[in-house]
């Protein structure tokens, strides 16, 4: 056994260093996009959404809230388009992301009693830019207005203090827990880091074991192996195993170190679940190729899952509003397990008892590989290339 | 001048060749046709069966009611009818609440303080609390309007009540500055109805390049066979500016039937928005198509055989996806990425589809992304031609 494998893991180092496509896969493609979107995603929220008032009413209200706009944290006041086509005109072509009108003789009816109407327009075709003007637009909206009763009541006779009380009877606190920032960066650049490294785990692994297959070298591995495919997989595999793993490790040291990401539990786990995360994605990639040995298949299938991983781990939106079949596509994808590792451990800062079930999700992955393998060893005995 | 009419007619006669060649590789290829045809038909059914539900409601919520009286009882019932909330049960303590939480139980707790009635009673603004789960931003972004909404709807009534008991006037009769929301493009509000239209984009000009990859692997393959004895290339006698052109023809033929399928069928069937004009997001997606055509044979630079297409071209549609400011907005951005993202036809296609399809924008008003289109065309096939002309000299 022992020998067997040695001689497997040597065969399987020196093809490693043979071919420059392996230290672009396994080393590049990964390091580049893990610095890609660290650097990308830094800023955090996207503040500052350019953004359009329609004033018709020209008022010294009217400008008022204009500059109460422009002062906000998320807005910034670029164009004063004349009216509502104008200001369409300039979403459509993409200068403003919203605007908000201030309709005529505003001052006069908020003072005369006659209650005018703001209206605001945000576009959410491009959602979280989108969503944060609304957020603006809706609080000044409300402010607007809450100012404007204030003024009445204690015209009416109501001392101050109480008539912002009437104005707002309770409050409402939100907590989000261990990120008030809502930071979005939290969510995304982790998932998309864990995503790529799936993503190049499925890939190479498909293409290192296919690639015996095509080039017909594959009894020579079982051979070197004394013709255990157990052995064999093993050998191959372990090199690769350790490669990845260090990268995700990188990787973390990356989110949680330099750039200070939270981590309110304990991050040993993290670390420990970093090893069975490659080796559930290597045997994710070894069953599809045991079940497919064909280099084009097997690769399109990798790639079809890894990159459908992005959206269907549920990392941005959420499985339990997916269609049922859709949600149990979800749970077959080893970074889905490694990702809820993360918001318990880092993000939530549980207890790792709460997320005992990921780990063990993440194990079941390389048995269903070992009961697949016998498949594999009888098309690596007679390679067959069908291009 | 008789010789240039000799050569034009040449060049035309090679370009048809190369296109017609192209035409029956593509049509043999398994693995094309799984990229050029499976990829941009099955995709967006698939994403649209992902994210269809558009929103995510009714989720857990437990209570710590510390009052115990009917009216923060009342306002549990108001919490239980909002969008986002359905309670699902009364915790003993915050403590016991946590622990729901640590379990999925619940992704939300509302804490109701002890002197809730008194401090209503006596107009002294009592402050519930509300803690969100954040292992999703999502949640928390549905929470966040769902309580905005419970605030205004309580405060209202309390609001009436407090003034009856002072025995002042409702605020009916004063004056209140009433606003009203409209969300463009993304109408719904969904999350589906904002994804869908620019990912159909990133698409098309994924799958083009990934078949492109391909064919461009298979050449090379079966360039380095030759040395064994293998059939020499077709078309790798022919001029390189024949090849590119003829290849293009073939690339972009095939890509404007599924453009019209993407872009317009399958934003039609699932209801996402759909407002442009045919005439004008299909003028606009032609410098794409070409783009990308070009693109696709620069990176076969790259394609020493078929599997490399894998390696290469899939883990770009992540940082695609990214340059695009579809997920982050691209004024947001350093101008490193900004510029990286101006290289990316998709880029452009998308910010310019999305704005013609979902605001409703005509070609006119999208000069921009349209022109830069056009402009990698012209920078592509310039690259096209220098790969296309180093490859087959050496070979």
């Amino acid at each position: 056994m022992s020998t067997g494998f040695l001689n497997v893991v040597r065969r399987e180092l020196r093809r490693l260093t043979s071919r420059p496509i392996y230290l672009v896969g396994m080393v590049l493609v990964p390091v580049v996009m893990a610095f890609f979107f660290i650097g990308m995603l830094n800023p955090g929220l996207p503040l500052k959404v350019p953004a359009g008032v329609v004033d018709l009413d020209h008022s010294q209200m009217s400008r008022r809230l204009t500059r109460s706009l422009d002062a906000m944290e998320l807005i910034d006041v670029v164009e004063a388009p004349m009216d509502y086509h104008e200001a369409m005109e300039a979403v459509q072509s993409g200068r403003i992301m919203g605007f908000f009108m201030i309709p005529e003789d505003f001052e006069k009816d908020a003072v005369g009693g006659r209650s005018p109407q703001l209206t605001y327009y945000f576009n959410l075709s491009i959602y979280v830019p989108g969503s944060l003007m609304f957020k603006g637009f809706k609080t000044m909206g409300v402010t607007a207005a809450g100012g404007l009763v204030q003024t009445n009541l204690v015209e009416k006779g109501a001392p101050e203090a109480l008539a912002g009380v009437v104005l707002q009877p309770l409050t409402v606190n939100s907590h989000p827990l261990h990120n008030p920032w809502l930071n979005y960066s939290y969510y995304l650049s982790p998932s998309f880091l864990y995503g790529v490294l799936e993503l190049m785990v499925f890939l190479m692994t498909a293409f290192s074991i296919t690639q015996e297959i095509k080039t017909g070298t594959s009894p020579q591995w079982l051979a070197a192996a004394r013709g255990r495919i157990g052995t064999a997989l093993l050998g191959k595999l372990l090199p690769q195993t350790v490669i990845f793993t260090i990268l995700g490790w990188g990787m973390n040291s990356l989110l949680f170190h330099w750039n200070h990401f939270p981590m309110n539990g304990n991050e040993w786990w993290m670390v420990i679940g970093m090893p069975l995360f490659v080796i559930a994605s290597q045997s994710f990639a070894a069953t599809i190729c045991a079940i497919l040995p064909n280099p084009r298949l097997a690769l399109s299938i990798c790639s079809l899952v890894g990159i459908l991983a992005f959206s269907l781990a549920a990392f941005s939106f959420p499985v339990e509003a997916m269609y049922g079949a859709m949600a149990i596509f979800s749970y077959i994808l080893p970074v889905r397990w490694y990702f809820l590792i993360y918001g318990d451990i880092a993000l939530d800062g549980w207890a790792v008892y709460y997320a005992r079930m990921y780990f063990v999700a993440l194990l079941v992955f390389p048995i269903v590989a070992t009961l697949a393998a016998p498949l594999m060893k009888r098309a690596l005995r007679k390679p067959v290339y069908v291009p | 001048m008789k010789g240039f009419v000799i050569d034009t007619k040449e060049w035309l006669s090679e370009t048809a060749r190369i296109f017609r060649h192209e035409m029956s590789l593509v049509f043999s290829d398994v693995g094309v046709m799984l990229f050029f045809f499976f990829l941009p038909i099955a995709y967006p059914i698939v994403y649209s069966l992902i994210y269809n539900t558009e929103v995510t409601r009714d989720m857990p919520v437990a209570v710590v009611d510390n009052s115990r009286t009917a009216m923060s009882r009342e306002f549990v019932r108001h919490a239980d009818a909002t969008e986002a909330m359905k309670i699902c049960g009364y915790a003993a303590d915050l403590q016991e609440a946590k622990r729901w939480m640590a379990e999925k139980k619940c992704f939300g707790i509302l804490e109701i303080p002890a002197d809730y009635t008194r401090k209503l009673g006596r107009a002294e603004q009592p402050q519930v609390q509300f803690y969100s789960e954040m292992s999703l931003l999502l949640r928390y972004r549905t929470f966040s309007s769902s309580i905005a909404d419970l605030q205004i709807a309580t405060g209202a009534q309390l609001r009436q009540m407090t003034l009856d008991d002072l025995g002042m006037p409702s605020t009916g009769e004063t004056s209140t500055i009433g606003s009203v929301g409209f969300a463009l493009g993304d109408t719904q509000q969904g999350f589906a109805s904002f994804i869908i239209p620019g990912i159909v984009v990133l698409i098309l000009q994924q799958s083009m390049i990934l078949g492109i990859v391909l064919l461009g692997g298979t050449r090379a393959e079966q360039r380095r066979r030759l040395k064994g004895g293998g059939l020499p290339v077709t078309g790798d006698s022919m001029s390189p500016s024949a090849q590119v052109f003829g290849r293009t023809l073939c690339y972009t033929i095939v890509y404007i039937p599924l453009s019209i399928y993407i872009l317009h069928y399958v934003l039609h069937f699932f209801h996402y928005p759909h407002e442009g004009q045919v005439t004008d997001y299909i003028l606009f997606i032609l410098p794409m198509l070409l783009a990308t055509a070009m693109l696709g044979q620069t990176l076969n630079m790259m394609a020493t055989e078929r599997e490399s297409a894998f390696i290469i071209v899939v883990f770009t549609s992540v940082a695609f996806l990214f340059l695009s400011g579809l997920t982050w907005p691209r004024y947001a951005m350093t101008p490193v990425f900004t510029l990286l993202g101006d290289i990316v036809p998709a880029t452009w296609g998308i910010e310019g589809f999305v704005r013609i399809n979902s605001d409703g924008a005509t070609l006119g008003l999208e000069p921009r992304p349209w022109y830069w289109l056009w402009g990698l065309t012209l920078v592509y096939t310039a690259t096209a031609y220098l790969v296309t002309r180093w490859q087959t000299r050496r070979g």
